[in-house]
């Protein structure tokens, strides 16, 4: 994900702002890895492979066979 | 390969089919060069990438499904894993795009997999189509709007109704008509 998708995004929860933690970036500054955090809630949403999960935790495992 | 047979033989993501090609061709019309669009339920990332590439805006798409999101990805398109419009600022969007899924629930068809949630919508074809309706607004700039697909096995006379109730005046775009089904794509503006 760009940097500036943060313009766009909130905790699906309590609509509030996100920190983000980057673990890796690509050669393009892209973030690949790393973590959005609640200013409010403190909820930790993961970024993999460069796509941030903003699923609400009780959603994140709830997956089809 | 039609509509029914694509519906067939993919099991993870749903590919680009009729529908899709009929929200791209409008959204492509509607769409600013300025705006900035999110597009709920994207599946493969096709009508994204469609609506960037054609119209210069700022395209984000998200879904439900892992496998959807990564394909979104594949193709560039700035992809989220979210459920409808949660993970979105208030006003953050002049257009919201949506291809629900909206078929209404055959249990002898049942499949229990990501293909089954990216067409069904519940005994009625509305599951997923009304909880977007109720919650799109929040996230649309003033001026936003939504446009959505449905087709007349979901019931487009009842979604009006819905948006109606949630605040919007409903304008059908286009519409298509198959065999089986009439496909709209509704543009929602709050009212």
């Amino acid at each position: 994900m760009k940097e500036s998708l943060m313009d766009v995004l909130c905790c699906p929860m309590d609509k509030s702002e996100l920190e983000l933690e980057v673990d890796d970036r690509a050669d393009d500054e892209e973030v690949l890895a790393g973590t959005l955090v609640c200013t409010e809630c403190g909820e930790r949403y993961p970024i993999e492979d460069g796509i941030p999960n903003l699923l609400p935790p009780d959603m994140r495992d709830d997956v089809p066979a | 390969m039609d509509l029914a047979e694509r519906r067939g033989v993919e099991t993870e993501v749903y590919q680009p089919a009729e529908d899709s090609a009929l929200l791209a061709s409008v959204a492509e019309d509607e769409v600013g060069s300025g705006d900035r669009v999110l597009e709920v339920g994207t599946g493969s990332g096709w009508v994204a990438e469609q609506v960037a590439t054609e119209t210069g805006a700022d395209v984000v798409a998200s879904d439900l499904n892992p496998h959807a999101t990564r394909q979104a990805r594949e193709r560039g398109v700035e992809a989220v894993r979210a459920d409808l419009v949660a993970p979105f600022r208030d006003g953050a969007f002049d257009v919201v795009l949506f291809n629900p899924p909206y078929l209404p629930e055959d249990a002898a068809a049942a499949r229990d997999d990501w293909m089954e949630t990216a067409l069904t919508g519940g005994e009625d074809g509305r599951a997923v189509v009304d909880p977007f309706v109720e919650s799109v607004a929040r996230v649309l700039a003033p001026d936003g709007y939504a446009l959505m697909l449905v087709s007349s096995l979901t019931g487009v006379d009842e979604v009006v109704e819905l948006a109606g109730e949630c605040g919007f005046s409903a304008v059908a775009m286009r519409e298509e008509s198959y065999p089986f089904e009439t496909l709209s794509v509704l543009k929602l503006l709050p009212a």
